[in-house]
């Protein structure tokens, strides 16, 4: 599954950044890694943004990057 | 005396800058790094009788370079001189940003690390163990806080030692990855980086390395062989993409190391707990809402305060400057044209002061990036990123530090887009010129609805050319938006007040030379030929008049005839085209020039309002009102967009479009209304 599936509260592993260059190596360089633990802390109404979390680093990010990562609960 | 170089490098939000602030006995020297608007900062100070150079280099993930800023970094790190690398980095977030201080390691010049914020660290239960890193790593390292001023001096001690032992760091991969490091190295003949740099760099795929590198002669040899390491990796790590490889890799080393050096801290809450509130899914956005109107409130009335006061010290001035030159067109031009539009800019600076302050707490306290979370649901649908609003609204007070606050947005394409419709966006100076048409061809009773449609209108139509911009200009995916959350930190008084004095330097500096230089052709162009037209008037002392004449017949005035046939389906005439030129130079002048022109000499507004309405048929107040909210924004402003965006073709387009764009859209509104009104 991919991390825009997840709810609030949620945990998942980190499995694939599918992400084109130069938005994979932002997400690599903040933690967003193979084997991870990622938490969704927070989303807009509509599910726009997203605020997750990686090893205590909290990120902000849309829906259409959160759409790139392939997490598995 | 020695002097060692020091290139501080460090990622976002690591507090490098608290760091330079807190140095004591230190000289500082801003500037631009060379070709970019990116802030340079240079300290130097004395240990030991050893002079250090620190150089403040933007903030930087890692090598892989996203931003401008980014760009920066990398290109000093490869290219320049330097003796040694300080990496600040975060106690609270080793993992993180370790895996950059490992690509800094690879370059393989001598390296030091502080490991900033211990204080925060320490207090929530965390330790690092520096001596440790050192065994592990041959870098060493100081634990710091720059907030709380402690741990400084040890670090500048190991960096001296650092510099005289010539201790460069040891980082290695795991031996998969090192075997194709020293596979690769073996082919890389004379070069002047070290070889591990450039075979690791080459691995993961750099482009920049790969420039410089491919037209050496040994670089055919070594393809080969570093396509096949290459494949190897690809194949042990089940990724296909090798710089993914690296990341993963050096992710790995940090959790290792990390796990020797360092006891965790207990996990900070006080962040989580702000949030709930601030970025609240529902009272998130009236509440940075409510922020905003707040700063502009305060930069508005409170900066208007001492406006009058630096009015008058430049009017003294003016006069005192007088009393000292003969009588002539030197006097004139200085006491006429340059001193009062020098002082015209300068008094906007508490204004200035008082935004970037408030904006500057907002970035310190590390609320500008949820405004950014907040916000980037409504600016998505533009084409813009939630870090646009800041410039955008700064926009309604005055352009120039709106481009600047453009600086904000990291991506160059946002920072270009969201700049060229700041100029949509009605500046404060604009206000009176608004007030003298509305309030000439409105009924009392629509005259605030008027208004408010000017301004309404104005930022809508930014949007909706935002947009256009977005899908015609540059094309292709949006630009990715993803971004840390720091943690919410006290600000620092020291580094506020030292932004503002570095901001009122370069503001000042700036009005003293291009916008002196900028008046002082502005003001010859509308007062000259005037020989005759003096003579004529020498006995009659009607100053207004003669002024009225010599403007009427300047050179401004034959360039407003000279576009006149192109405003005459707006219903302009010269005398508009006139005062729309001269508001080039400042919005505010488009009043007092159509005052020179109108005013038949008498300083009363009401006759002035009269006389406009008398002279002026509707459509054209129209045409006028649209021309003043798209034209281009005063040459002040127009400068900073100038030294903001180093491109050649972007200034250009700058410089014509809003124009063109303000022309069709008044001939739009003129022919509806002659349309419906025949």
């Amino acid at each position: 599954m991919r991390l825009n599936e997840l709810s609030i509260g949620d945990s998942a592993i980190i499995k694939k950044v599918h992400a084109k260059e130069p938005l994979k190596s932002r997400l690599l360089s903040m933690g967003i890694t193979r084997g991870e633990e990622i938490k969704v802390l927070k989303h807009t109404l509509a599910k726009n943004t997203f605020e997750v979390e990686v090893n205590r680093v909290p990120i902000a990010l849309r829906e259409e990057e959160a759409k790139e990562i392939e997490v598995e609960k | 005396m020695k002097e060692i170089v020091i290139a501080l490098v460090g990622q976002p939000n690591v507090g490098k800058s608290h760091l330079i602030n807190s140095i004591s006995g230190a000289t500082l020297h801003v500037g631009n790094f060379s070709g970019v608007t990116v802030e340079k900062k240079e300290v130097e100070f004395e240990r030991n009788g050893i002079k250090l150079k620190l150089i403040d280099l933007p903030g930087t993930y890692s090598f892989h370079a996203y931003t401008p800023e980014e760009e920066v970094t990398k290109k000093f790190l490869i290219n320049e001189e330097y003796d040694l690398i300080l990496n600040v980095v975060d106690s609270n977030q080793l993992e993180k940003n370790l895996t950059f201080t490992w690509q800094l390691a690879d370059i393989g010049k001598q390296m030091v690390v502080a490991f900033n914020m211990y204080d925060e660290f320490a207090r929530q239960g965390g330790e690092i163990d520096t001596d440790k890193f050192y065994r592990l790593t041959n870098i060493m390292a100081q634990n710091v806080s720059a907030k709380e001023n402690f741990g400084l001096e040890e670090l500048f001690e190991k960096v001296i030692k650092t510099y005289e032992m010539k201790n460069t760091p040891k980082v290695y991969y795991s031996e998969l990855v090192e075997e194709q490091i020293i596979s690769v190295k073996e082919k890389i003949k004379e070069c002047r980086f070290s070889k591990r740099f450039v075979a690791i760099r080459l691995l993961e795929d750099d482009e920049d390395i790969y420039k410089i590198i491919h037209e050496k002669p040994w670089f055919a040899d070594l393809m080969p062989v570093l396509k096949k390491a290459k494949d190897i990796l690809r194949g042990e790590y089940d990724e296909e993409d090798t710089k993914t490889i690296f990341f993963e890799e050096r992710y790995a080393l940090s959790k290792g190391i990390v796990t020797q050096i360092a006891k965790r801290a207990r996990k900070e809450t006080i962040t989580e707990k702000i949030d709930k509130v601030l970025i609240h899914p529902v009272f998130g956005l009236p509440l940075f809402l409510l922020i905003m109107w707040a700063i502009f409130q305060a930069t508005f009335s409170l900066g208007a305060l001492p406006m009058d006061y630096i009015g008058s010290v430049f009017e003294a001035f003016s006069g005192w400057v007088g009393t000292l030159l003969p009588e002539g067109i030197i006097k004139d031009a200085v006491t006429q044209g340059i001193i009062p539009a020098v002082g015209a800019v300068v008094m906007f600076l508490p204004n200035i002061l008082i935004l970037f302050l408030g904006i500057n707490l907002l970035e310190q306290t590390g609320y500008m990036a949820r405004a950014a979370y907040v916000m980037d649901g409504v600016l998505k649908r533009f084409g813009l990123q939630g870090r646009a609003f800041i410039p955008l609204v700064t926009g309604f007070g005055c352009s120039v530090p709106a481009y600047m606050a453009a600086r904000t947005l990291k991506n160059p394409k946002d920072r270009l887009i969201t700049m060229l419709i700041i100029g949509f966006m009605s500046c404060g100076a604009r206000l009176p010129v608004y007030v003298l048409l509305v309030s000439a061809f409105f009924a009392p009773e629509v005259q605030a609805n008027v208004m408010f449609a000017i301004y309404i209108g104005g930022a809508l139509t930014g949007l909706i050319v935002a947009k256009i911009l977005r899908n015609v200009l540059f094309k292709g995916e949006p630009e990715p938006f993803v971004m840390e959350l720091p943690k919410y930190r006290f600000p620092k008084l020291k580094s506020l007040l030292f932004d503002l004095w570095i901001k009122t330097k370069l503001y000042l500096q700036k009005a003293g030379t291009f916008i002196a230089a900028a008046s002082l052709i502005i003001w010859v162009l509308s007062s000259y030929p005037r020989a005759e037209i003096e003579a004529k008037y020498q006995n009659t002392p009607n100053q207004a008049q003669m002024h009225k004449e010599i403007l009427e017949n300047s050179y401004l005035a034959k360039i407003g005839k000279l576009i006149e046939p192109i405003t005459k389906p707006l219903d302009l005439t010269w005398r508009e085209d006139v005062a729309l030129l001269s508001g080039l130079a400042a919005k505010e002048t488009i009043v007092s020039t159509m005052a020179v022109l109108y005013g038949e000499g008498n300083s009363n507004s009401k006759t002035l309002i009269q006389n406009i309405k008398k002279s002026l048929p509707f459509t054209a107040a129209v045409a006028m009102i649209i021309v003043i909210m798209f034209y281009s924004p005063c040459l002040a402003a127009m400068s900073t967009f100038w030294a903001e965006v180093p491109q050649w073709a972007w200034r250009l387009f700058y410089t014509v479009y809003p124009n063109v764009f303000a022309y069709f859209a008044a001939l739009l509104a003129v022919t509806l209304i002659k349309f419906i009104n025949p």
